[in-house]
């Protein structure tokens, strides 16, 4: 890192935002105020899966202060964050498929007089059967959930990919492992519920504010459902309180405010509960996944072989792209060449499943980590020599054909281990306390958009001017991660001028030019690319003006600190805004733009386009837990991470990313899960019992970066978002089975599983002495 | 969220609550923190038609000690002034260890202990160690006042002893004995903002010689429709030695008279196998504390 000598970039920076969210000043969704604003709320079904036989609305219509009523048949446009294959409407047509689906929608003066409004909305059903689990839904004879679905029965989609010849490796091996891996159904827990404001101007314009990740789809999704131009619609995110992935996909509430907005003829905003937020979901797939991995005497893998089924709940949204990724992610961060993927997502009657953080990374990554830690056990070989063994180096083409440009993953598998004495207690401490390794390795970005478009992904505009300083225009979203403070402190560095003098506009489709949105762990790349880029392309038309001045030529000059300057001469300066203004002056308005489209490669398969990423982070951590073998509770003290994420731009920010990624990992692998009740209902969609870990569980972290730079990536940096999520279940599960010597394939791991565990181990020692 | 609409009293003096209490108590809810009561209301589990706010009766507030009648904690008292009173932390320490681990900070600023036992909840905090501690509790009404042990207090499930027009007006816990010590354990899943699983709130006194036990008394909380002690048990073990049989004795004991159900937080056959755990546990807590109270006299 030092190599580089920069001055705002890699040095850690406080973010605009961050006082201003301290003191409550930050402007969210729910904080929008209007004149005669109304306040929508949601009807929601109170039985998984029926036929809507009639709703009357007519005694809701007449409560006082109810300004408009909504049903499904008055939108009847299906819709889809793939856009190919729509399956989810605004409000239930026709039929509910999930327990707390919305069905209706009441705007009125006030929540109160909305919420007693839905009290008076009459729905009559025909109850149809209810599948809470892919089993049931795929029993023969069952009812599709969605009629038009093109695959058999609830089959929602499936795929199945071979690279090499799995079944011969696995015939030369020295050792061959299967096991079945079942992981939860958890949601993103985002401190800030969705939340949409929606206002038409007399012109018939559309402005709508919401809490969303995704500014882009959000817009393509209203013209589809309002069957409006996109230029009369303008999408503004306000502050996003966390997003996770949860607000990568249109929600319904968005579209309702819109739909009510129009009806009712005034603006409309739509706050949901905690509970909607359970219902709206989107959260982490559950999958049961039949895993087998061979090694070769040496330890190196000969082969994987994946069978999982994954639980959709009742819609597309991000399905089967998730299914793919999930075929993409069995290959790294380890070198194999055999490889048989097969994958079906299911629909059931259960509030959808969608991205979440480390989307298609964390399931097979659990299974994988877990059988590597244990082949190495069995053939006598410690985890970190096999997993070392197996790393990829520094740069990979994986067998199905993704190109990893730029790893440092065994630096950071030697790094954790070097950190957290691995070697010295792995396998040596005693009973009851454990210590686990994992590797993980995620995405910075993805090849293709989500419909085929040959524009560029991201795309940058700069305005530099005397009076108002540099602004940065970019379609980004900010949703809490900093990427306006990252892309600020790109701009300040490229201009050689204090990230405090960068104004950064984004997640404003009116102002911003195109960006795709937040999610893939795209933003740091493709955004950066197109910022320093544009700001390239600022400095190309106020170099000449500065080497007139100074007279010299173009190519020595250079901007660092408020001047630019000869390399060669340093006494040969000028002020940055002086040239600035005699730009402006003799030319008029100094702007410039940049644009990024990330490499495209694909490959002779289905699901081909999914996985390629410019360029990937890594990450291995090393962690250890205490193990109370009388309750069973399972206490994680400390984690020793150490991560590539190429040049961390804004470290502290980077910290931020791995200990949310550590603590959020930990509370699936140990608290955390949705339960659903035999009538589909959730049995805890409240914080009160949806148990997501709190200050007193976290434990020590020591986090640390490995020394990287990736030089086709904008000043050196990859992801950060995802990839340290990846190894945090593994290593938990790795470092339990060191401690009490059992393994265990089922998240959460609770106390009762320990203590049934610890009874069932003693059961078969004692049969065996 | 809407709620069904409900009048606001807000008294200053006791006499006022009191005649308020006495006129309307059948359609009337006490509103001393809110922090449950608000919640049942608004999942319209419960439709008062009247709430009275307590929270300016300053005869309700406060915690005092004297030597003969103990610690006295007024009703209105938060859980916060519980947690950090030096009052409680010298004369009932395992009673400020549990409100510190009642909810949240801030629902500990609002919520009351008066509140947290007469939601009645099985699997409340402070029952369990007001149980051990073997508690008097002083309850109200117009013009006269009771006082009830709180081993009679709680009836069935979120069901208290309680007549209409009463109200508990204060906790008194009678001072410790030399050689005695209370203790408290719980388990959730996570470490703080939960519900528990399971608690208990043990009382260990030992006799003058120091080796057997003289009185004892174990509550345990979520392993029934209320939190209720081990009575059956607490006879079986005093006079005992305390030695391993001791320790099999309590263990056994609790296991065999919790009563626990399967729930949303735990099975009943955990709970059946943990409550044993904890409490050995705080017994050899509270054996702890009498040590080294000795040791230091």
């Amino acid at each position: 890192m030092s190599k580089h000598d920069f001055d705002v970039i890699g040095k850690d920076q406080k973010r605009k935002d961050g006082p201003k969210k301290v003191k409550g000043e930050h402007e969210f969704a729910d904080d929008i105020q209007f004149p005669m604003m109304l306040h929508g709320r949601i009807k929601r079904s109170d039985i998984a899966h029926a036929r809507i036989i009639s709703i009357d609305t007519s005694k809701a219509e007449a409560l006082a202060g109810v300004k408009a009523v909504l049903i499904g048949s008055e939108t009847p446009i299906k819709y889809g964050i793939v856009p190919q294959m729509p399956t989810e409407y605004a409000l239930a047509h026709q039929k509910v498929r999930f327990y707390g689906e919305p069905v209706a929608a009441v705007a009125a003066v006030d929540p109160e007089t909305a919420e007693r409004a839905l009290d008076l909305i009459e729905i009559e059903y025909e109850a149809l059967p209810v599948y809470t689990t892919p089993e049931q839904a795929l029993a023969e004879g069952a009812v599709k959930i969605h009629e038009d679905n093109k695959f058999p029965g609830n089959i929602a989609y499936e795929a199945d990919q071979n690279f090499g010849d799995v079944d011969e490796a696995f015939k030369n091996s020295h050792y061959v492992l299967e096991k079945v891996f079942k992981t939860s159904y958890v949601n993103h827990v985002f401190m800030e519920p969705h939340c949409a404001v929606s206002k038409f101007d007399t012109n018939g314009e559309l402005f709508i504010w919401s809490t969303t990740q995704i500014p882009h789809y959000l817009h393509t999704h209203l013209a589809k459902v309002l069957q409006m131009d996109m230029n009369k619609i303008h999408v503004k995110v306000t502050g996003v309180g966390g997003g996770f992935g949860g607000k990568g996909e249109v929600s319904n509430n968005e579209l309702i405010s819109a739909l009510l907005a129009r009806k009712a003829g005034r603006p409309v905003k739509v706050l949901y509960s905690r509970k909607d937020v359970f219902l709206q979901h989107r959260g982490r797939h559950p999958i049961e996944m039949r895993v087998k991995v061979g090694v070769d005497k040496e330890g190196m893998i000969t082969g994987i072989d994946y069978n999982g089924t994954m639980d959709g709940g009742s819609y597309g949204g991000w399905g089967l792209v998730i299914l793919f990724y999930t075929a993409a992610m069995l290959h790294l961060p380890y070198n194999v060449r055999n490889v048989r993927f097969y994958a079906r997502r299911i629909y059931t009657n259960k509030p959808t499943c969608g991205a979440m953080r480390g989307l298609g990374g964390v399931q097979p990554r659990f299974a994988l980590e877990s059988l590597l830690d244990q082949i190495a056990i069995d053939i006598g070989m410690s985890p970190y020599e096999l997993k070392k063994k197996n790393a990829i180096g520094l740069s990979h083409e994986t067998v199905s054909g993704q190109v990893v440009r730029h790893s440092e993953f065994r630096k950071c598998l030697d790094q954790a281990v070097a950190n957290s004495g691995y070697l010295e207690k792995h396998g040596k401490l005693p009973f009851g306390k454990g210590i686990g390794l994992a590797g993980g390795y995620y995405i910075s970005g993805t090849a293709y958009t989500l419909y085929m478009a040959y524009k560029p992904h991201s795309s940058a505009m700069i305005r530099v001017d005397n009076e108002s300083g540099v602004t940065v225009y970019c379609g980004a979203t900010d949703i809490g991660q900093g990427s306006d403070t990252v892309l600020g402190m790109m701009a300040a560095e490229k201009f050689g001028l204090p990230f405090e003098s960068i104004h950064v506009v984004s997640g404003d489709t009116s102002l911003a030019p195109f960006d795709l949105g937040t999610f893939a762990s795209r933003v740091t790349v493709a955004a950066g690319s197109a910022v320093c880029k544009a700001a390239d392309n600022v400095l190309e038309k106020l170099k000449p003006v500065a080497a007139i001045q100074l007279g010299v030529s173009t190519d020595q000059l250079e901007a660092r600190q408020g001047k630019i300057y000869s390399v060669f001469e340093k006494s040969k300066e000028i002020d940055f805004w002086k040239v600035v203004e005699k730009y402006i002056d003799a030319h008029g308005p100094l702007t410039a733009t940049g644009n990024y489209t990330p490499p495209r490669r694909t490959g002779n398969f289905k699901g081909a386009n999914i996985g390629h990423s410019p360029t990937y982070g890594f990450s291995a951590q090393c962690t250890e837990v205490d193990i109370d073998i009388e309750t069973g509770e399972v206490r994680v003290i400390r984690v020793t991470e150490a991560g590539d994420c190429g040049q961390p731009i804004n470290p502290v920010s980077v910290e931020g990313q791995v200990e949310g990624s550590i603590v959020m990992g930990m509370g699936q692998a140990l608290f955390e899960e949705l339960k659903v009740g035999k009538d589909g209902r959730l049995l805890n969609p409240s914080l009160h019992d949806y148990k997501v870990p709190t200050a007193t569980d976290i434990p020590e972290l020591k986090t640390t970066f490995v020394d990287s730079y990736d030089p086709d990536s904008p000043f050196g940096a990859k992801e950060a978002g995802e990839g340290p999520i990846q190894p945090v279940i593994p290593a938990i599960f790795n470092a339990v089975y060191d401690a009490i010597g059992v393994r265990f394939t089922e998240m959460p791991i609770t106390p009762e599983k320990v203590l049934r565990a610890l009874d069932e181990k003693k059961k078969q020692e004692g049969m065996q002495s | 969220m809407h709620c069904e609409p409900f009048e606001y009293e807000k008294p200053v003096s006791l006499r006022e609550f009191e005649s308020l209490y006495a006129a309307k108590g059948e359609d009337a809810k006490i509103l001393a923190g809110g922090t449950d009561l608000m919640v049942l209301i608004k999942e319209k589990l419960l439709a008062p038609r009247l709430l009275i706010d307590i929270s300016d009766l300053h005869e309700l507030q406060g915690i005092s000690f004297d030597s003969r009648q103990g610690l006295t904690i007024m009703a209105g008292t938060k859980i916060a002034e519980i947690e950090r009173s030096a009052l409680v932390k010298e004369h009932a320490p395992a009673l400020a260890y549990a409100a510190a681990n009642l909810g949240s900070n801030q629902v500990r600023w609002m919520a009351t202990m008066a509140g947290n036992i007469c939601h009645a909840s099985p699997a409340a905090e402070t029952p369990p160690v007001l149980l051990a501690h073997d508690c008097e509790l002083i309850i109200g009404k117009q013009g006269g006042e009771r006082t009830l042990p709180i081993s009679r207090f709680f009836l069935s499930y979120r069901k208290t002893a309680l007549e209409p027009g009463e109200y508990l007006k204060a906790f008194r816990l009678p001072p410790l004995p030399e050689r005695s010590a209370v203790a408290y354990r719980f388990k959730g899943l996570r470490r703080a903002m939960e519900i528990d699983m399971l608690n208990i709130g043990a009382y260990l006194e030992l006799s003058e010689e120091g080796q057997s036990v003289s009185d004892i008394r174990l509550a345990m909380g979520s392993v029934g429709p209320t939190t209720y002690r081990a009575t059956a048990t607490e006879q079986r073990l005093k006079g005992m030695q305390i030695d391993d049989e001791f320790f099999a004795t309590a263990c056994g004991g609790v296991v065999q008279e919790a009563s626990p159900i399967d729930d949303v937080r735990a099975s009943a056959e955990y709970r059946n196998r943990v409550i044993g755990v904890l409490t050995r546990r705080a017994l050899e807590e509270c054996l702890e504390i009498i040590a080294s109270r000795g040791n230091k006299a």
